[in-house]
């Protein structure tokens, strides 16, 4: 009888031999205290990277449909050269070295030329840089494609710049009336100067600026005419 | 007594190795657990020792105070109460009772021998 208790406590410690050694090494360091708001940034770090991870899954699916449409050229003897020419027109366009027509709005600026009462202050007659800046920034949110102020095509790099009584953009001087054409969906490039509570019409109510809008179906913007000089910029190469 | 260590050796050595993990918020509920069954095995040692064994209590002592310790500890949690502390004090002070009467019987066997 009693070899079977024995028996019995054996099993029995056994069983609970096997529990507190896992408990051993459960509890081994790992056990630290995990905070709500830690928990919460680790999540909103999962989400981003997970954001990420599709991001570029998107990326990769587009460079394979790109290139299909190149394999599908070289299968249809199709000339290559003429795929990267057309791209090339492309970029152009996109660059602002290309003149480029399409439906748009042009805006017109100038001086108040009402006379001067004592006590206003003249600065406020005066159509500024910033102003002409602010504007092209409004149509730039309205989706303006293209955008040229008095000829002068205005790129990523060109300075709007004050210049005592004239501006210079690309390093031309220009004075008033200044003509800011815009290419890109009319109606949204006109509210964009119009609405209340915009720039420009905030610059008419308030500081009586003249500002015309027009609407055009044909507007023509000529290309930058300056050239690029990157001295310093490289490109970076891929996967480097 | 030897059994009893023989098997808490085997059961270490095993447990270490064997691949089995939980969340570490199980822990303190493991840990109680732990507790109740270390009491379960000093009573059955002692009631081996008096000849007072009885299988079916061990067992389901063993097991019963273990899931009720833990549960008690989950309980405590839930209400924010650590009731956890009433399976300490029982089984803690329940341990060295058991202790010191397997104590008392080893060495009042060596005595008398």
């Amino acid at each position: 009888m009693k070899v079977k208790f024995k028996i019995y406590i054996l099993i029995i410690c056994t069983v609970f031999g096997l529990v507190l050694g896992v408990q051993i090494k459960q509890n081994n360091k790992n056990y630290s205290l995990v905070t709500l708001k830690s928990i919460s940034s680790m999540q909103n770090e999962i989400k981003n990277t997970q954001k990420e991870i599709k991001n570029l899954k998107n990326m990769l699916d587009k460079k394979k449909v790109e290139l299909k449409k190149y394999e599908q050229i070289i299968e249809n003897k199709g000339s290559i050269v003429d795929v990267l020419e057309k791209e090339l027109e492309n970029m152009k366009m996109i660059s602002g070295l290309e003149d480029v027509q399409g439906p748009g709005v042009f805006i017109i600026v100038e001086d108040n030329d009402d006379e001067i009462k004592i006590g206003d202050n003249p600065n406020y007659d005066i159509v500024h840089d910033i102003d002409v800046l602010y504007l092209i920034n409004e149509l730039k949110v309205a989706g303006a494609e293209a955008i040229s102020v008095n000829g002068q095509r205005v790129l990523s790099n060109s300075e709007i710049k004050c210049g005592g009584p004239i501006i210079r953009i690309n390093e031309h001087s220009l004075a008033t009336p200044f003509v800011i054409k815009a290419i890109g969906d009319p109606k949204v490039l006109y509210a964009a100067v119009n609405a209340p509570n915009t720039y420009g019409n905030m610059l008419k109510e308030v500081y009586n600026i003249k500002i015309r809008t027009e609407i055009s179906d044909n507007i023509l913007i000529p290309r930058y005419l300056g050239d690029f000089k990157l001295e310093y910029a490289k490109p970076v190469k891929e996967g480097e | 007594m030897i059994f009893a260590i023989i098997g808490i050796a085997i059961g270490i050595v095993v447990g270490l190795y064997l691949p089995i993990t939980y969340s570490t918020n199980y822990s303190l509920y493991m840990s109680v657990a732990i507790l109740a069954c270390m009491d379960s095995v000093f009573g059955g040692v002692r009631a081996s020792l008096e000849n007072k064994f009885n299988t079916s209590i061990f067992i389901s002592g063993f097991f019963g105070n273990a899931i009720l310790a833990a549960f008690l500890a989950y309980i405590g949690d839930r209400l924010g109460v650590p009731l956890y502390y009433a399976a300490i004090f029982a089984f803690g002070s329940r341990l060295f009772q058991n202790f010191a009467i397997i104590r008392r019987f080893i060495f009042n066997k060596n005595d008398a021998t």
